[in-house]
């Protein structure tokens, strides 16, 4: 048990490593000024993927990073949505694919957006009661080991888009001996059955792929952990609680329009808020609008009222400040 | 041009006298770019050795005028444009020459008289003389114009200046952050596109207007830096640093990116040896208001950086100047939809011009100056309005009341296109900069 956990620690240390190490890379490599957050964030989230695929196969590991990803929430955002999703990262490859063949993306009108943004929170209820809708609950399901399967369904709904495309468990398609998933698709076969397990599933495939071939990060926009990670954003007493946030000044932003622009949730508060914190549920500070803002200082990304990261004359800076 | 009967404008004038008019005043222009130029010199006693190059191109009469009537034997095509809104990435991707159109001269100025009434905006008065004398090169030359339909003034312009050539026009919003307007102008920038591509025969692939999108980007660049450099103590005079902006107009711009870096390079080693261009408690004063183009128009830059006491010109709000080249077209995705959005978008949204109006008024460009006087830590503003531009007079209350809050003194100064009141204005700007002078120096 012992040398198990410390075979774990090895390998988290390996994942640090070889993160740190990426960071490097990138940052020389990528001279492009527009790209660097983008690319970073890339690895980022490659990384997190590999990490939560051994962090499924340790359900006492994963109970505990679920945890932490909650109370991070609290002061982060949605700073998980945008960084760490394995699902954000199927969506972007697919965008860079769209890219890579020069098709252009279309835009929800704003409020269909809003709409969806508010959807999130029925999905959310809608799972948090459909156990009990289902059956009573047997006390023989209450063990850790059904943590998959059991009445902690609704917990693993919110689990869904953090499902590696290959899993550590039996359940899914079969694959060269590698069992294949892709996000949601084991609660879909868990809510499924008979014939339908197999259509739902492939509709379910078909339906994420072509949206966000379309749509910039479609999901995102109604995806219910989106919900659970922003609900605490909604309370006013928590106005204190978003620690990294974004931070616009006002006398620098000529409204250009480009921070509206290459948002992928469209999120328009970075663009028509007069200046200050920017708090709104629908931003998961993938920090693209500050990447991209060409007026020095005008955007911000704070972290406990330090500058992080902010806009810059990306141009090129010069040597004179 | 058009015979007489389909004209609709221009009255008919006898060859010899427009011959005779375009001779004289030609010979009083090139007198006074020579002189601006001399008096530049003579203030500035270790002006930059790079501002020769600038020197020679401000000639309208001289090299560039040559060069691009060689690329147009060459089968190029030129196409001016009246306003900062007319998308100049897409005039260079289609591998056309774009040159500014609006006129500076003042005697030019008369001759519009005899079309239009004295109470409209000199510089459509003067745009409308020296095309009826073919005074101006660059109008000469171009092939077609751009006439964005910005104030009445430009509105009327356009119809004018159809009796001579094709003209597009843009009809820009009057309300920018509206999405419906964005939809309106990014229809008008895609017209404008299949225009530009019937007159030139080349296609505009995305390939082609990315490689123009970077051709600007790196102008701004050299744009931007030159900008960064005033911000400091004055190692480049006001005019200096205007005429550099000016020549972007009508110069080819790779080679002004150059020449701008050149300039830059030089300017930052005198900033290493503290070598100013004045000393560094002159005031600090920025214009805003009306555009001043070169070489007439010259007069309030000349006055405030020779006047006793002296100021300095360290930024100003023109779209004949600092706001020519300041903000970059910003691509998310090279493709060709979006690309086409960034350019509709940066010369829509980022204009500053008192055409329009938005849910808070024109509010970018009080958030501009408020910026600017922080930034390049200004003591005075010197808000600039030739008679008949309404607009920019109509705003003044406005930035006054902002402007009184933060304790910046401004000093409104309306005149006209003559050379006649240069005596009057010299008192007013020499008592304003007095006022600086003393504040300075508490």
């Amino acid at each position: 048990m012992a040398l198990e956990l410390i075979g774990d620690i090895l390998r988290l240390t390996v994942f640090a490593g070889l993160a740190l190490a990426g960071i490097l890379v990138i940052l020389i490599w990528i001279r492009n000024l527009t790209r660097n957050v983008t690319y970073l964030r890339f690895f980022i989230q490659a990384v997190s993927v590999i990490a939560i695929f051994y962090l499924f196969t340790l359900p006492s590991w994963l109970l505990i990073f679920v945890g932490v990803i909650f109370l991070m929430t609290i002061v982060t955002g949605r700073f998980f949505c945008g960084w760490i999703c394995p699902f954000g990262l199927y969506i972007d490859l697919i965008t860079q694919l769209r890219k890579a063949f020069k098709i252009r993306y279309r835009n929800l009108p704003e409020k269909l957006n809003r709409a969806l943004n508010k959807l999130r929170y029925v999905i959310l209820v809608f799972f948090l009661i459909l156990p009990f809708l289902l059956g009573p609950i047997e006390p023989w399901q209450w063990p850790l080991a059904l943590f998959l399967t059991g009445p902690f369904k609704p917990i693993t709904v919110l689990l869904g888009p953090l499902e590696p495309l290959i899993i550590p468990w039996k359940g899914g398609l079969e694959f060269y001996g590698l069992d294949v998933s892709y996000p949601y698709v084991s609660d879909i076969i868990f809510y499924s059955s008979g014939i339908f397990v197999w259509i739902n599933v492939f509709v379910f495939i078909a339906l994420t792929v072509v949206s966000s071939f379309i749509v910039r990060r479609f999901w995102c926009r109604f995806c219910p952990t989106g919900a659970s990670i922003a609900i605490v954003n909604r309370f006013r007493g928590f106005k204190w609680a978003p620690v990294l946030h974004i931070n616009k000044d006002e006398e620098k932003c000529t409204k250009c329009g480009i921070c509206k622009r290459v948002c992928p949730l469209q999120v328009t508060e970075v663009y028509e808020q007069k200046g200050g914190k920017i708090m709104t549920s629908m931003c998961m500070l993938c920090f693209r609008c500050v990447e991209m803002c060409p007026y020095e200082d005008c955007l911000k990304a704070k972290m406990a009222g330090k500058t992080v990261f902010k806009s810059r004359n990306w141009l090129g800076p010069s040597k004179i400040e | 041009m058009k015979s007489n009967d389909e004209r609709k404008y221009i009255p008919e004038i006898s060859q010899k006298e427009i011959e005779e008019l375009r001779n004289t005043i030609k010979a009083a222009s090139i007198k006074v770019m020579t002189e601006n130029i001399e008096r530049m010199k003579k203030t500035s006693t270790n002006r930059p050795e790079a501002m020769q190059y600038f020197d020679e191109i401000s000639n309208f009469f001289g090299q560039r005028e040559k060069e691009i009537r060689e690329a147009k034997e060459g089968g190029k095509k030129v196409i001016g444009y009246n306003c900062m809104f007319a998308p100049i990435e897409l005039i260079l991707a289609a591998d056309a020459i774009p040159v500014r159109v609006g006129s500076g001269w003042y005697d030019a100025s008369k001759l519009g008289d005899r079309i239009v009434p004295v109470e409209v905006c000199p510089i459509i008065r003067s745009t409308i003389g020296a095309k009826m004398i073919g005074l101006s090169p660059y109008l000469e030359l171009s092939d077609a114009i751009i006439s964005p339909l910005t104030c009445d003034g430009m509105t009327k312009l356009s119809e004018i200046l159809a009796d001579y050539k094709p003209i597009w026009t843009m009809c820009t919003p009057r309300v920018k952050d509206d999405p419906q307007s964005m939809i309106f102008w990014r229809k008008e920038i895609n017209a404008l596109k299949g225009k530009i591509e019937d007159l030139t025969g080349v296609k505009i692939t995305g390939k082609r207007l990315r490689s123009a999108i970077e051709l600007r980007q790196r102008a701004t660049k050299a744009f931007r830096r030159l900008q960064d450099i005033r911000k400091g103590s004055p190692v480049i005079m006001g005019r200096d640093a205007m005429l550099v902006n000016q020549t972007s107009m009508w110069d080819d711009i790779k080679r002004w990116t150059e020449k701008t870096e050149e300039l830059c390079d030089e300017l930052e080693k005198r900033v290493g040896q503290k070598i100013w261009a004045c000393p560094p408690d002159t005031p600090r004063v920025i214009v805003t208001g009306t555009p001043m183009i070169w070489p007439d128009n010259w007069k309030l830059p000349n006055l405030i950086e020779e006047s006793n006491p002296p100021g300095i010109l360290i930024a100003d709000e023109l779209c004949s100047s600092d706001r020519l080249l300041y903000d970059p077209v910003g691509v998310d995705e090279w493709i060709m939809d979006d690309m086409i959005n960034a350019v509709a978008e940066r010369y829509l949204m980022t204009s500053t011009c008192p055409c329009f109006t938005s849910k808070d008024g024109n509010e970018d460009r009080i958030n501009w100056l408020v910026d600017k006087i922080k930034e390049f830590k200004i003591h005075g503003v010197i808000y600039y309005v030739v008679r008949g531009c309404i607009l920019y007079a109509m705003e003044y209350t406005r930035i006054k009341r902002i402007l009184d809050r933060m304790n910046v003194p401004v000093y409104y100064l309306d005149t006209e296109y003559t050379r006649e009141d240069v005596g009057q204005m010299k008192t007013r700007v020499e008592a304003f900069l007095e006022m600086l002078q003393a504040r300075v120096e508490i």
